[in-house]
């Protein structure tokens, strides 16, 4: 029971409430000499509870107006569910569709590579894809704790880990402004790691990397990286938007002089992400179809049991204040009618 | 004769009893209260490093006091009210965050906003005309009110021959520019890879003069000048673009071109009164708590009653 009131100064008018104390609020009816009037218990209690009852009626009012209310609470609850964290790619090729196009149509060629018509043609850039298919997927985690960072060349705090749905959601419609520069995916990383800093361990933890491309991590963040992953205990989904005919994560190179994570970036952060140590699991996703499959099995997989907070909305109780003040003025006016006057 | 209605006590108690009937027929009443909903593109370029405002009798970094008077800021908005936040840096601002109404997302606007960090910036420019001009475009379809804040350091220095247009935008968008810093100049921090301060900058540092395009000098004027090879001349511009202030006069007429209005962050009260702007307010009608106003006729008539007797009124009978 947190009570507190909206506004404090008006509690003052609580010492209208001792009146009654000193006056009963009756007619005076004149005697000859009151100490002839014997003692009597029960008028005594009688007066005593009407006053009493004036009493609560004051101070009923004056709650009321003051505004008293129980304050939001907070109940820990056990539930299926997890700690989110969407680490969104902002770089611009993420404006592009699956088939490396610009959305209307026009090749701009620079993921495709010249094979702009192969594979799944869809006139959605991957990031209104990504952004659908994560707007309905936050829609699915009624219990789940999100939070959202983004990355382009360097790494944005968007939204901390939040129970409001609305905010995540605000996050994820903002993307659809336009995209930044390049894909620096370690300080993304590291920024989404961050979220859990201060957060109790319970539930899964998740990184929910979603990309279309990838970047060479140098070795002081790979040291950075393994050892945060490690002791935040973060489990990794990386959602690769693979663009038709750019290398895949699990493409092995054709030459061997290919084989480096500077020609083929997206195969050794997948291998790094491998030897993290802690649970890691990769999609490549060619069309916005398969998008949604791996969303779906995050959906499946990651429910284990959470301790989580259910918060109780401030409860207002200037209704029941008036309510009792009202009932209690109807008894004194119907005490009142009782009143014999001689 | 029915005696107790011979008592003022009884109509007091009566009038108390009618006013409690009033407030539950009438609980509430519709009203207009005045709303917002604006979206925060903070500059986030090196100059707003500077540190030329005093809070607690210690010098704060522009960024770190916009960061504050805003989070502040917060707390002063009516609920149903709405703030989105964006960032600006380069040529370009980016959107974090759709407005969210600020009661019941206050946790997280205000986790965001305390977040913001210069280190965030995706490029190192800081072009503030092209700057608003994309943020103005950005959010046309938008009905959020633009609050670009920013100091007016462009760097580096724009080329007068090619200034931006911002007809395109005039008088569509609405919103307000406020002009951050100090009017004195004063140096801008520079930091190492690590975040740690490692001086300021100096002249050396910084170009002083944009070398973009035609110079929009007279020919005959510049020293060591070839058409083709050196436009701007052989002479290394000097200037003073390493140190910071507040570019009030550029930004009026920023704002003057685009349509939209300008003030000065001195103070919370300052900026909370500036943004109070009628213009950018939307009127919502909500349902206002009248209950107070029947209930302190019924207090006070209830009070009437237990009075305690003044003297004169004392008689003997």
């Amino acid at each position: 029971m947190n009570l507190a009131v909206n506004t404090p100064w008006a509690l003052t008018g609580l010492v209208l409430a001792l009146l009654p104390l000193f006056n009963s609020g009756m007619r005076t009816s004149p005697a000859p000499w009151t100490a002839l009037i014997p003692g009597d218990a029960l008028s005594a209690f009688v007066v005593c509870c009407l006053r009493l009852c004036a009493v609560a009626a004051i101070a009923g009012l004056v709650l009321g107006m003051a505004g008293l209310h129980r304050t939001e609470q907070s109940r820990e609850r056990i539930g299926h569910g997890a700690h989110i964290v969407l680490l969104l790619d902002r770089s611009s090729s993420m404006d592009n569709t699956f088939a490396g196009r610009a959305p209307n149509g026009s090749d701009d060629g620079r993921d495709a590579g010249g094979r702009a018509t192969h594979g799944a043609v869809a006139e959605e850039s991957k990031a209104a894809a990504a952004r659908r298919l994560l707007t309905e997927f936050v829609k699915q985690r009624q219990n789940d704790l999100i939070g959202v960072a983004e990355y382009s060349t360097s790494p944005l705090f968007v939204i901390p880990l939040t129970e409001n749905k609305n905010a995540v959601q605000a996050a994820i419609a903002a993307t659809a402004t336009p995209a930044l520069g390049f894909t620096h995916v370690s300080k993304g990383l590291g920024m989404a790691i961050s979220f859990f800093e201060q957060q109790s361990v319970t539930g899964s933890r998740i990184v929910l990397l979603v990309s279309d491309g990838a970047a060479a991590i140098d070795h002081d963040s790979e040291l950075k990286l393994r050892e945060w992953f490690k002791r935040q205990q973060v489990r990794l989904y990386w959602i690769f938007l693979r663009t038709a005919g750019s290398p895949g994560i699990f493409d092995q190179p054709e030459d061997s002089r290919d084989d480096n994570a500077g020609a083929m970036p997206e195969l050794y952060l997948h291998k790094f992400f491998l030897g993290l140590g802690s649970p890691y699991q990769a999609y490549e996703a060619e069309s916005p179809d398969a998008l949604k499959q791996a969303i779906a099995d995050i959906n499946r997989l990651e429910n284990l049991p959470m301790h989580y907070v259910e918060h109780i909305p401030k409860q207002d109780l200037s209704a029941a204040c008036y309510s009792v003040a009202a009932f209690l003025l109807l008894v004194l006016l119907g005490v009142k009618f009782c009143e014999v006057k001689r | 004769m029915n005696k107790p209605l011979k008592d003022y006590r009884t109509w007091c108690l009566l009038l108390a009893a009618l006013a409690m009937l009033v407030l539950f027929i009438y609980p509430s009443r519709l009203q207009k209260a005045p709303t917002y909903n604006y979206t925060f593109i903070i500059d986030i370029t090196r100059s707003m490093n500077a540190t030329d405002y005093q809070q607690d009798n210690q010098a704060v970094s522009r960024l770190n006091f916009v960061k504050q008077t805003i989070r502040e800021l917060l707390l002063k908005l009516p609920c149903e009210s709405k703030v989105g936040l964006g960032l600006f840096t380069e040529r370009r601002s980016t959107l974090l965050f759709e407005p969210l109404e600020v009661c019941s997302a206050y946790t997280e606007i205000d986790t965001a906003i305390g977040k913001v960090d210069w280190r965030m910036a995706w490029a190192a420019d800081s072009n503030i005309a092209k700057g608003l001009m994309s943020t103005l475009e950005m959010l046309q379809k938008s009905d959020s009110s633009v609050i670009f804040i920013t100091d007016g350091q462009e760097a580096p220095p724009v080329n007068p021959n090619y200034q931006t247009d911002f007809s395109a935008v005039k008088g569509q968008a609405k919103g307000m520019i406020i002009g951050v810093g100090g009017l004195q100049a004063v140096p801008i921090p520079k930091f190492d890879s690590h975040g740690k301060q490692t001086g300021f900058y100096n002249q050396d540092d910084v170009p002083h003069r944009s070398r973009f395009g035609q110079s929009n000098l007279d020919p005959s004027q510049i020293k060591g000048y070839n058409a083709r090879n050196a436009p701007f001349g052989s002479e290394a511009a000097t200037g003073n673009e390493h140190l910071s202030a507040l570019q009030e006069n550029y930004l009026e007429k920023l704002a003057a071109e685009s349509g939209l209005s300008y003030a000065r962050l001195t103070d919370l009260q300052n900026l909370n009164r500036a943004l109070q702007d009628p213009k950018l307010a939307t009127e919502k009608v909500v349902q206002a708590d009248i209950r107070r106003w029947p209930a302190l006729l019924a207090l006070l008539m209830l009070s009437l009653v237990y009075l305690p007797k003044l003297p004169k009124y004392r008689r003997f009978s």
